[in-house]
């Protein structure tokens, strides 16, 4: 079934929240932390302007949801002692945020949000989780459907501490922003080694993210200093990179105009998490069981990642009551 | 063998040392062992009896010296300081380091431009003394000490949070696995063996870490050390007793070899010459893309570090101080503004009328942005610039391209003049020049003419765009060097 996305009436909101939401919905990491965690709330679909709230439990929250029924609600990634004033900021959970709308090479053209972009974000969330744990050794993951996109969200406590400077490290290393080096030298002479002969560590990482880019490229889609021929030359050659012959690939790219390419490449990767989502230490997230009115979906913790489907699984009951 | 303090003055064999020499009395008495040590050297020339350090002290400002003249003297003559890389002077050299720490503790603090070079410095000289070792005698001594750093076999990258946080390493440099950073051989080859293919994993591993990524960790750990050891001299001096007279004479003594380079070159206000990018009026026809959309207002979000982060430090920087990267010595803003004046009648009036031209106008609803105005430009937390403040804060430098991309995606709108440049600061630089260029030959002069004078602008720009964070003291990688 192919939903169409819009906006929740205020009638439904109010439906989604005395009838289908339940307090203990909310994920249990943010239940056990909610007195240190600020919330905010959109009432009337502007942006999230009732913030500083606290809720001492969650009966309090559980009332103010039904009582309210907001257009959007969040909380905090942030732990603070005094959450009311956003004061004696403790740590806060390092967070990724992936939203369909904003992948830098999609394959689907859409202006909004549809299927295919949403798988695609789907597997940037895997790949990234991959890194994560392979590379970065964290375990405590959370995955949010977003309702237009995926938030990672990561507890371990190694990492809760760290200032926007690592946040932003990590980023570029989950990304693939910076081509790595290829020229190496040992006893005074020089080697080359280009970041595909390399299969651990970051040069295998931004291999990964230049190959999902790359096979998912379209002529229309705008790199720096890309022309369309070397766009051409990617979709004509690419099914190598299905079989992993990057440098076959390379040589049909040509050495110079391929060095061209990844350059390219990875400064829109840049772009494949909102930056700035993971850097800012204080920011406020959508709150997983609330309700994404602008798309009428719902927002989700997700239990499996690999089986999950927002079609399926992040549906609001009223949606298939509508009588369109 | 070479001492471990002969790299890490700040090791427990560096921490005996000191303890051994006790107090500070007889510190400016001559040390004849140390002199016949310079002038038995090999490699040592000498010209004047006067340089050869004959105490800790002149040791002391030998090494920073060093530092800078080779960085800024055309005519830097290595072996006249060839000294420094004998270890034979070991137990004066680690003296003197700390000396130089403390007395830089003490006066200027963590976040002054001495503090700065005296982190490089150091390691530029310990960069500079494994050059000079035997190739086994350096992976011997660098395994010793990074054993001593890192305390254990297997360090988890957290670990290395400052250094990263100071952007002194990177974290795209570091090999890891789950977690882990791999430096040793046989860590990599359990790790990484199985999968490597068509390739020998052994010179594989030599390549890829080798000796090199074990020297820049090492380096920059100890780097971050020594920081970390200025921090604490000054948190100590403040709630201590009366500074030692000897460490302020030396304070000063640095801060006029710090200064020289600036004479050399006859740069700084007030002085004219031909210094290469000299202070003066701002020419907004110069601006970048992202500054000039940022001057005509933010009209969404992210209104606070468009103009505190962003155009507070490129408009005072480009007024006052627009060389900063090409000359890579840190300053305040009194160093080129003595009387503030200029701060106060151009730096500050076009940040505010940015601010004011924001949707809603940004000090309307958020009047405290201006006491972090003034901290971005040197002066702490206060309503106002008062020289007396100056210092509790550091003068920013300009955000990078990068980090613009990063926090501000939606200023920049590059043209053709940014593929060439790091930082909207060169942009503006390079402009300059080019506007000046033009003035001087006239419109038909060609375009080589002008590229040949912004080269040495732009090449030392973009190696330094990368860095621009406040708390670093060495973003480039010495690797690339
Ligand atoms: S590339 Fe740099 S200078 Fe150019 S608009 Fe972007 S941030 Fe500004
Ligand atoms: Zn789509």
């Amino acid at each position: 079934m192919i939903m169409d996305l819009k906006p929740a009436t205020p009638n439904e909101r109010r439906q989604y929240y005395r009838e289908e939401w339940d307090v203990n919905d909310v994920p249990e990491f943010i239940r056990e932390t909610l007195t240190q965690r600020e919330f905010g709330f959109d009432h009337i679909g502007r942006g999230p302007n009732d913030r500083y709230r606290v809720f001492q439990n969650t009966d309090y929250l559980r009332k103010f949801m039904r009582v309210r029924t907001p257009f959007a609600a969040y909380s905090s990634v942030a732990f603070y002692h005094k959450p009311r004033r956003r004061d004696g900021w403790i740590k806060a959970e390092l967070v990724f945020d992936v939203d369909a709308k904003d992948i830098p090479i999609r394959s689907c053209g859409c202006d909004n949000v549809c299927e295919i972009c949403l798988k695609q974000a789907k597997d940037i969330v895997h790949g990234l989780i991959d890194t994560i744990k392979g590379d970065l050794g964290l375990s405590n993951i959370y995955v949010v459907y977003s309702g237009r996109g995926y938030h990672i969200r990561v507890l371990d406590d190694i990492v809760m501490g760290m200032d926007s400077d690592v946040r932003s490290q990590i980023v570029k290393y989950l990304v693939g922003s910076d081509v790595p080096r290829s020229e190496y030298s040992s006893h005074g002479m020089k080697y080359n080694l280009e970041h595909f002969t390399i299969p651990f560590g970051y040069p295998q990482v931004f291999t990964q993210r230049v190959k999902q880019a790359l096979l998912n490229l379209n002529l229309d889609t705008e790199i720096d200093e890309v022309s369309k021929d070397i766009k051409k030359a990617v979709i004509k050659h690419r099914e190598l990179l299905s079989e992993d012959q990057w440098g076959l690939f390379r040589k049909e790219i040509g050495p110079v105009r391929y060095s061209r390419l990844v350059k390219g490449i990875a400064s829109l990767n840049l772009t494949l998490v909102d930056a700035k989502v993971s850097i800012d230490l204080k920011r406020i997230l959508r709150l997983p069981s609330s309700l994404h009115s602008g798309v009428s979906m719902k927002s989700t913790l997700i239990k499996n990642l690999e089986t999950f489907d927002p079609f399926q699984d992040a549906v609001p009951k009223f949606v298939y009551e509508r009588k369109d | 063998m070479v001492s471990i303090s002969f790299l890490n003055p700040l090791s427990p064999e560096g921490k005996d040392i000191v303890r051994e020499l006790g107090s500070f009395e007889g510190i400016s008495q001559d040390i004849p062992e140390l002199r016949s040590l310079v002038t038995h050297n090999p490699s040592q020339e000498i010209v004047d009896d006067k340089e050869i350090p004959s105490n800790y002290l002149e040791l002391a400002l030998k090494r920073m010296e060093w530092h800078i003249k080779k960085k800024h003297d055309r005519e830097f003559n290595s072996r006249r300081y060839a000294f420094l890389s004998d270890h034979a002077i070991t137990k004066y050299d680690v003296i003197s380091f700390y000396l130089l720490c403390q007395a830089i503790g003490v006066k200027f603090g963590p976040n002054s431009r001495e503090t700065r070079v005296m982190v490089e410095a150091q390691g530029d000289i310990i960069q500079e003394r494994l050059g000079k070792l035997h190739e086994e005698e350096s992976r011997l001594i660098v395994e010793k000490s990074l054993q001593m750093l890192l305390k254990k076999d297997r360090v988890h990258w957290t670990f290395f949070q400052e250094l990263l946080s100071t952007r002194k390493i990177r974290l795209t440099d570091l090999i890891l696995d789950h977690g882990e950073l791999i430096l040793d051989r046989e860590d990599f080859m359990d790790c990484f063996g199985p999968k490597i293919k068509h390739r020998n994993p052994s010179s594989m591993y030599q390549l890829l870490i080798g000796d090199e990524l074990k020297e820049l960790i090492m380096i920059k750990m100890i780097m971050q050390e020594t920081e970390d050891y200025i921090k604490q001299v000054h948190e100590k001096a403040r709630v201590m007793v009366e500074p030692n007279p000897i460490l302020l004479e030396l304070a000063d003594e640095v801060e006029e070899v710090l200064a020289e380079p600036m004479q050399y070159y006859g740069y700084g206000s007030g002085r004219s010459g031909g210094g290469p990018m000299k202070a003066g009026p701002l020419n907004p026809l110069a601006f970048p893309p992202c500054v000039k959309k940022a001057l005509e207002g933010i009209k969404s979000g992210g209104r606070n570090d468009a103009i505190v982060l962003f155009m507070t430090p490129f408009v005072s920087y480009a007024r006052l101080y627009p060389d900063v990267f090409r000359m890579n010595i840190s300053k305040r803003i009194s160093d080129q503004d003595p009387q503030l004046e200029v701060t106060e009648n151009e730096v500050l009036p076009l940040i505010y009328e940015a601010a004011q031209r924001c949707v809603p106008p940004l000090f309307d609803d958020q009047p405290q942005e201006k006491v972090n105005i003034n901290a971005k430009l040197g002066f702490g937390m206060h309503s106002t610039l008062k020289m007396e403040h100056e210092g509790e804060t550091t003068w920013y430098t300009p955000m990078s391209c990068e980090k613009i991309k990063l926090h501000l995606p939606h200023l920049c709108r590059p043209d053709d003049v940014c593929k060439k440049i790091g930082n909207p600061l060169s942009y503006y630089n390079r402009m300059i020049w080019e506007v000046r260029n033009l003035d001087k030959e006239g419109p038909d002069s060609s375009d080589e003419s002008s590229s040949d004078n912004t080269k040495d602008i732009t090449t030392a720009d973009t190696e330094n765009s990368t860095k621009n964070d406040n708390k670093n003291t060495d973003g480039t990688n010495s690797r690339e060097r």
